[in-house]
């Protein structure tokens, strides 16, 4: 890979005309019906907000939390499932309307589109007035099946109210750029692409806007890499992209180098000319002809693995795809789609099925059954997927143990799978918390271990009285009831005071077998743990004693209000 | 953090003079940075280092990927440690450890939640770790199978009873995909190496807190692997 970022002085990427109709998932369900026009709305994926509607935003709710805060937030909210196959279904007429004006559009995703401005924009009279042509053709569109009319012209920043349908256009150089101008609804004149985008926050390079995208499909580099240029001090994008390209390459490997090309407002892959042959498309015939969408959507995934199968044994990656169909009338359908980083199969199958719904849909207007399905790479980059990381490990690596756990939650539950969090307490249960598999890995807030926010090296402060270590190796949970008995054959007890009774000395009714009763070889104790003691209803007192059973076994044995249990074994 | 990744290989701390072959400081200086330079895990490498004297038992220092490796104890005798042990050496190699626990009444032979904080304590990397609890019976080689498929460690608590055709379609399973099978427990069918924990060395009391510390674990090896079979008597820390 060169090294070369854009150059700030040389010529800008192509123009391009950027539509984005916000909070589309939103938009499409209140079309369909699914959705009250009247109460805020969120749309989510897999527990958390996705997209939330207009008056959603304006209550506080924010995409990636939990459905329940937004709940909390936004009484009466209604939630619905994410359904991309059917935004996609209501976006074909929109990407229709916007093929009148020019043929080579790309899809980004349902809501968001891009053509190149040079054609279209000389023929309609300048860039502004293309947008408004556009946009207004969008709403038409958009808007013909919905219940009410059409909101706003180009610019409208306004949410609209019953079904009216919000869309914004913005040109500028480079689809990253246009992408933020559509944001604002302005025009970037030209060759002031890089100084439209010195003034905007790191935070845009991640990837989402605010109606997300696929958060699944995104390199994971790219979430993080705003956080920590924000931690380096470099807050805006022209402060990252004064940076000189070779140091960020150094630091920053591959995505650093793409999120640092778009920074400076060029583009994350230029394109390589005549690197993508027409050997390298792959299609597929159809007989018989397909009219279900069931069945086109099962073949076309084997096709797109097929693709990007012979595509990465050349070490190319794919960013931009060309599908096509034929139907047995003779009709012909292609759309561009395009993924920000390199399609993965998954997200490439799930693309092709998005637009064979919007085909095959009533609205997509294709009379017959389909008879060849064809992919053509539009934009082929470089793999760059299987490299090691910067601290070491092998992304493939987490990919693969996040599909199988993916399948075992499938199979089992989502709480099923769980992953371990070390977090403050005094015992070795309390001391880790398990969180479900794709959940945040955090501590619980009230239990901080390691760094906490404020001036470098402030650790959270160590919990009192907490069992010394090592950690032992089984916890048993509920902890089964045993008796600890001192000398005289009297169970082990603590006073209010902490005096204890005697020394343990035997520990009968362990529950495994031949748990008949054991001699305690020395035991290490007690651990009086007084929890919550300002509390009169939650406070809890408990004795915790290590005990050496003869055979070598070691367990831990708590006492509270004189009854005894086993709650780990040091196996 | 950034996963980022380095387009050329890492720079050398300082420029180097050109090695002539006569020259012996030029040639240790030259080993020395080819030894800088080259990473910890070739792709060769069909090893899973695993550091300390369990590594020693395993035979080539540590787990063989495509594996199964039986991991057996009474409850108290340290099997446990053994193969956290054994799933910190997957994190310390850049990959996941999954372990599988099952539903209670299905057979388990050791009881109890494996500790998330002994594992931590054991060096096992938490964020390349996860469990996988309430295994039935019934689920449990579907679960497993799609565990191995991750390609790392899984550590698995066999049920009881786990017919040996079942047994062998998962070692077929982890050979196919490079990943190491621990079965904590009886494995029925023939395992690489069988590890069997038969207790501790007496439990001291520690000076300063006065907490006891379990003794070191004794472990019996039993191996199919190159090195023969035979058994032996080591100590291991745990």
């Amino acid at each position: 890979m060169d090294v070369e970022g854009h150059d700030p002085g040389g010529p800008e990427p192509e123009r391009m005309v950027c539509v984005w109709c916000p909070d589309w998932p939103v938009t499409a369900a209140r079309r369909r019906g699914d959705a009250p026009t009247d109460r805020p709305v969120v749309v989510v994926e897999r527990g958390r907000v996705r997209v939330t509607s207009p008056e959603a935003r304006a209550l506080g709710v924010r995409p990636g939390m939990r459905r329940r805060e937004a709940e909390a937030c936004a009484p009466g909210v209604a939630v619905l499932d994410a359904d991309p196959a059917a935004d996609a279904r209501a976006f074909e007429p929109v990407a229709r309307a916007v093929e009148a004006f020019a043929p080579r559009l790309v899809v980004e995703r349902p809501g968001l589109l891009w053509f190149p401005a040079r054609g279209p924009s000389r023929y309609f009279g300048g860039d502004a007035a293309l947008v408004e042509r556009v946009v207004a053709a969008v709403e038409d569109a958009a808007g013909a099946a919905g219940a009410a009319g059409v909101a706003g012209a180009a610019g409208a920043a306004g949410a609209t109210g019953t079904g009216g349908v919000d869309a914004r256009g913005g040109v500028a150089a480079g689809t990253f750029a246009a992408r933020l101008a559509a944001r604002r609804s302005v025009v970037v004149p030209r060759g002031g692409t890089a100084e439209f985008l010195s003034g905007w926050p790191v935070d845009v390079l991640a990837g989402g806007d605010r109606d997300g995208g696929d958060p699944a499909a995104r390199p994971a580099a790219a979430d993080d890499l705003p956080d920590l240029l924000r931690r380096l001090g470099l807050r805006t994008l022209g402060a990252f992209a004064a940076l000189p390209a070779a140091a960020v390459v150094a630091r920053f490997g591959a995505a650093g180098l793409a999120a640092h090309r778009r920074a400076g407002g060029g583009e994350a892959y230029p394109p390589v000319p005549g690197t993508a042959p027409a050997g390298w498309t792959e299609a597929l015939e159809l007989d018989p002809p397909v009219e279900r969408i069931d069945t086109a959507v099962f073949v076309s995934k084997a096709l797109a693995e097929r693709f990007l199968g012979r595509l990465s044994s050349q070490g190319r990656a794919c960013c931009r795809v060309v599908v096509e169909v034929e139907t047995e009338h003779g009709e012909r359908r292609s759309r561009t789609w395009h993924h920000e980083g390199a399609l993965t199969p998954a997200a490439l199958a799930e693309r092709v099925r998005w637009q064979l719904e919007g085909w095959l849909s009533d609205e997509g207007g294709l009379t017959g059954a389909l008879t060849l399905l064809r992919l053509a790479p539009d934009q082929v980059i470089p793999a760059s997927g299987r490299q090691l990381g910067f601290w070491g490990g092998d992304p493939a690596v987490d990919d693969r143990a996040a599909r199988a756990l993916a399948r075992v939650q499938g199979m089992l539950g989502p709480g099923a799978a769980v992953t371990a969090v070390v977090q403050g307490g005094r015992t070795p249960a309390e001391r880790v918390r398990w969180v479900p598999w794709g959940e945040p890995r955090e501590p619980h807030p009230s239990r901080p271990y390691g760094p906490v926010p404020g001036p470098a090296g402030r650790e959270a402060p160590p919990w009192p009285g907490a069992l010394p270590g090592p950690a032992p190796a089984r916890i048993l949970d509920p902890p089964p009831a045993v008796e600890l008995l001192d000398a005289a054959g009297r169970p082990v007890v603590v006073t209010a005071r902490g005096e204890v009774s005697g020394a343990p000395t035997v520990l009968r009714g362990e529950p495994w077998p031949g748990g008949g009763g054991r001699r305690v070889e020395c035991s290490a104790g007690p651990f009086a743990h007084d929890v919550r003691w300002w509390d009169r209803r939650a406070r809890s007192r408990r004795a915790y004693w290590q005990c050496a059973l003869e055979g070598g076994v070691v367990v831990l044995v708590g006492v509270a209000r004189g009854r005894a249990t086993l709650e780990a074994v040091y196996d | 953090m950034v996963a980022a990744s380095l387009p050329s290989p890492l720079p050398l701390p300082s420029p180097l003079p050109p090695p002539t072959s006569a020259d012996p400081s030029s040639r240790g200086r030259l080993r020395q940075v080819a030894g800088f330079a080259t990473p910890v895990v070739r792709a060769v490498d069909r090893i899973l280092p695993v550091a300390g004297p369990a590594g020693a038992l395993l035979g080539g220092g540590g787990l063989r990927r495509g594996s199964v490796v039986e991991v057996a104890g009474t409850p108290g005798a340290g099997a446990t440690s053994v193969a956290i042990g054994l799933a910190a050496a997957a994190g310390a190699a850049g990959e996941w450890a999954v372990a599988v626990e099952l539903a209670g009444g299905a057979g388990s032979p050791v009881r109890g939640a494996l500790g998330g904080l002994a594992a931590f304590e054991a060096g096992v990397a938490l964020e390349r770790f996860a469990v996988v609890r309430g295994v039935t019976r019934e689920r449990w080689p579907a679960v497993v199978a799609a565990l191995l498929d991750c390609g790392g460690v899984v550590l698995a608590e066999t049920p009881r009873g786990l017919p040996p055709t079942v047994a062998g379609r998962l070692a077929a399973r982890a050979r196919q995909q490079g990943a190491v099978l621990v079965a904590l427990g009886a494995w029925p069918a023939g395992a690489a190496r069988r590890l069997r924990a038969s207790g501790r060395a007496a439990a001291a009391a520690r000076g300063g807190d006065g907490a006891l510390v379990p003794g070191v674990v004794r472990i019996r090896v039993d191996g199919r692997g190159e090195e023969g079979g035979g058994s032996r008597r080591i100590s291991a820390a745990g």
